[in-house]
């Protein structure tokens, strides 16, 4: 690893967080506007890219303190968990399931639709970081 | 009924994800593995079960009605496959706990597996064109990684070859998906087979089925487009290779048959023969391409292209027992193949190579191993009592039935290169004597190969076990694929079961 | 002229024929750097594409789009300057 240029890593570290919240924004935003997990789940996966680029892919997995391989199991899980909820308490796979109690304030309603994108939104994460480490690494 | 049918694509998507949480673990992901496929096994018998007994299941997922939401339809023939994926995602799992090496095993070979398994089982349940294709990427995702983990020349090159030639096919798939989207105005399987019989141009419905032909036909493997099978599937460790031959070109030649017994079926004239010539070219490309080979999974893999002109040419002749026998050959070459490519593995764990000019002596040394290739051999050569000499005899049958002389001449043909092909494998890798200056392994290495290859024998018995069982059975088994051919024949049963008759 | 009519005949025209220089250099070269540099000026310039189409059909969503854009198009040219570097230090 040679010593990274102090412009990018000051930019990073500033952006980081920044792109964190955008990217979650965009998760938020996706049942009824453009957006939704896979962008969302993209561009979280830029800002750790940007971290591996500057500072190593040691610090932006450091960062993410999960294994992406294991984001991304996690992901499916939740992914198809949400389609079974719609099994067991609807009529159909992936039916969408809105409880009435489940509101939160900022973000909304909570329901299936919106669990099954976090799901995306996390295999998206652990993918895209997956290959990016191992390419950074095999260098 | 919904839960039953998602189960087959559910079950395989959760072992992926437990399996990718696992990911240090080797020992629960194997466990994992197991009991997921062993699940799928189960979930498929009573699927079967259940469409035996009421006939054929639809679920809509997301609650939407057909035509507007996503379908998963279950008749006989989709049942069967799916066991049969079940069959071969069980046994591939315990060959790998036992043969793969330990690199690329915990290089996340069990979440692929799975994917696959998903992609495969999605396939085949799916009503629904669009889904279909979506279940295809899933599967060549998959298996594009599968076949070049680890990462040698070889691989990476066949690995090429495989991904360019499934990626026109995907895009020649979305062009005819789009193309006949316009023109009818849906996805849905079902509605597509009502429209497509409505559609005043048959011209251009002819013109579209010859797209899907070409797409389908490209995963399938049939002749002209078959080469990228033989130059990619021998490079993979073994394992990889008995799954792909086992199941994903198998896929493709399922894609045939829903597309033109059930959407296509307004002149048959034109696209049947298209079917049938194609099919006669396939095998004997394919034979051809496997007399003259000289290492066994390349000879496995030749075969396997004229095992899809088999196929092809059991939907070509269209009738019900021709059908009949295409669904027995299918489900018979399911397990033979992949039981060729474990004892093709369990061979190359030995020796180090499958070079037949540098094999030799194994009858005298492994009797056992060589009663079990026998086995297999003859039945996919087409020997009685085994059972691709059911599947073969049907398809003779019915070709003379229907007056195809040319095409079943052509059949026998390569069914006898098909056995010399076989023989040649037994006499030179089995039969004659070890080569004087043949390379073997000694002493740590050589005991870790034995012990190794006296384990993954275990899935071999057992496939071999079902392969011998598909022949003494092949009565019931065979009742059971007229069955099928009845319902692909009738896909007014099909549109009844997914639109409720409301249309 | 309105903003939309400006946006669709002068903005849309001059960064077109900016895209067509762009990428005449992307073609040309003549060495790796002076590629990368072009293309990361096409993504520039896409970017302000897209940001004049939103002005175009007054549809704010594109903004994102833009954004998402810069984004990744940043994180190539990154990603490319450490792949020359690493490439010039062997």
């Amino acid at each position: 690893m040679n010593q990274s240029s102090i412009v990018l890593g000051t930019a990073v570290r500033l952006m980081l967080p920044v792109l964190l919240v955008y990217s979650l924004f965009l998760l938020q935003r996706g049942h009824h506007a453009p957006g939704g997990g896979f962008v969302g789940g993209l561009v979280a996966a830029a800002a750790f890219s940007l971290v591996a680029l500057s500072d190593g892919p040691g610090r932006a997995r450091r960062i993410l303190r999960v294994q992406p391989l294991r984001l991304m199991g996690l992901g499916l899980l939740v992914a198809a968990g949400s389609g079974v909820v719609g099994l067991i308490w609807g009529d159909a796979f992936l039916q969408g399931i809105w409880p009435k109690w489940a509101y939160l304030p900022v973000i909304g309603k909570i329901g299936t639709p919106f669990t099954f994108d976090v799901g995306v939104f996390m295999v998206v994460l652990g993918f895209a970081l997956e290959v990016f480490f191992t390419l950074l690494e095999d260098e | 009924m919904d839960t039953l049918l998602v189960l087959p694509i559910l079950i395989p998507l959760a072992t992926a994800a437990l399996t990718l949480i696992a990911a240090r673990a080797l020992r629960i992901q194997r466990a994992l593995s197991f009991a997921g496929m062993a699940s799928l096994l189960i979930t498929g018998v009573v699927i079967l079960l259940h469409v035996d007994e009421h006939g054929i299941a639809v679920a809509q997922a997301g609650g939407w009605a057909a035509p507007y939401g996503i379908t998963l339809v279950a008749d006989r023939l989709s049942a069967l496959l799916v066991t049969a994926a079940g069959v071969v995602g069980l046994a591939t799992t315990v060959f790998t706990g036992f043969s793969l090496d330990r690199r690329r095993e915990r290089a996340s070979f069990y979440p692929l597996l799975n994917v696959l398994l998903m992609g495969v089982c999605g396939s085949f349940l799916t009503g629904d064109l669009f889904n279909l294709y979506v279940c295809f990427e899933v599967m060549l995702m998959a298996s594009f990684v599968l076949l070049t983990l680890g990462g040698t020349r070889a691989q990476l090159e066949g690995g090429l070859k495989y991904l360019i030639l499934n990626l026109v096919s995907s895009a020649i798939f979305l062009t005819a998906g789009g193309l006949l989207y316009r023109a009818v105005g849906t996805l849905n399987m079902a509605d597509i087979a009502e429209q497509v019989a409505a559609y005043p141009d048959t011209g251009l419905m002819d013109t579209l089925a010859m797209l899907f032909l070409v797409a389908f036909g490209l995963k399938a493997a049939m002749f002209p487009f078959f080469f990228w099978l033989p130059a990619s599937y021998h490079t993979p460790p073994p394992v990889v290779s008995a799954v792909f031959a086992g199941l994903l070109s198998k896929v493709g030649v399922y894609a045939l048959l829903r597309t033109f017994t059930m959407m296509f079926t307004g002149h048959l004239a034109f696209t049947h023969t298209v079917l049938a010539v194609l099919a006669c070219a396939t095998m004997i490309a394919g034979v051809l391409g496997a007399v003259a080979q000289m290492e066994i999974r390349r000879i496995l893999s030749f075969q396997i292209v004229s095992s899809i002109g088999f196929l092809i040419l059991g939907l070509a002749l269209m009738s019900k027992i021709a059908l009949a026998g295409a669904v027995f050959y299918l489900l018979h070459n399911i397990v033979v193949k992949t039981n060729l490519f474990f004892l093709a593995g369990v061979i190359e764990k030995l020796r180090g190579h499958g070079d037949l000019r540098r094999l030799g002596g194994l009858w005298r040394e492994r009797p056992v191993l060589s009663v079990l290739f026998l086995v297999s051999a003859l039945s996919l050569a087409g020997i009685p009592p085994l059972s691709g000499f059911w599947a073969k005899l049907v398809l003779l049958r019915a070709g003379l039935e229907g007056e195809w002389y040319w095409a079943i001449g052509i059949a026998v043909v390569v069914a006898l290169l098909t056995l010399y092909s076989m023989t040649k494998i037994w006499a030179l890798a089995f039969w004659k004597d070890a080569p004087p200056n043949e390379f073997a392994f000694t002493g740590r290495e050589r005991d870790v190969r034995e012990k190794s290859a006296r384990r993954a024998m275990l899935p071999v018995v057992a496939l071999t076990v079902v392969t011998v069982a598909i022949g003494f059975l092949a009565g019931p088994i065979f009742e059971m694929a007229l069955a099928t051919a009845e319902q692909l024949l009738d896909p007014s049963q099909y549109v009844t079961a997914v639109l409720g008759g409301v249309s | 002229m309105s903003i939309e009519h400006f946006a669709a005949w002068v903005v849309m025209p001059l960064l077109a024929t900016a895209l067509l220089l762009a990428f005449a250099r992307v073609f040309t070269g003549p060495g790796l750097p002076d590629r990368v540099v072009a293309l990361d000026f096409v993504g520039s310039l896409l970017v302000a594409m897209i940001g004049a189409a939103g002005v175009m059909t007054g549809s704010a969503v594109l903004l994102d789009v833009a954004l998402i854009l810069a984004l990744v198009s940043f994180l190539a040219t990154v990603a490319f300057a450490r792949y020359m570097e690493s490439r010039r230090q062997s």
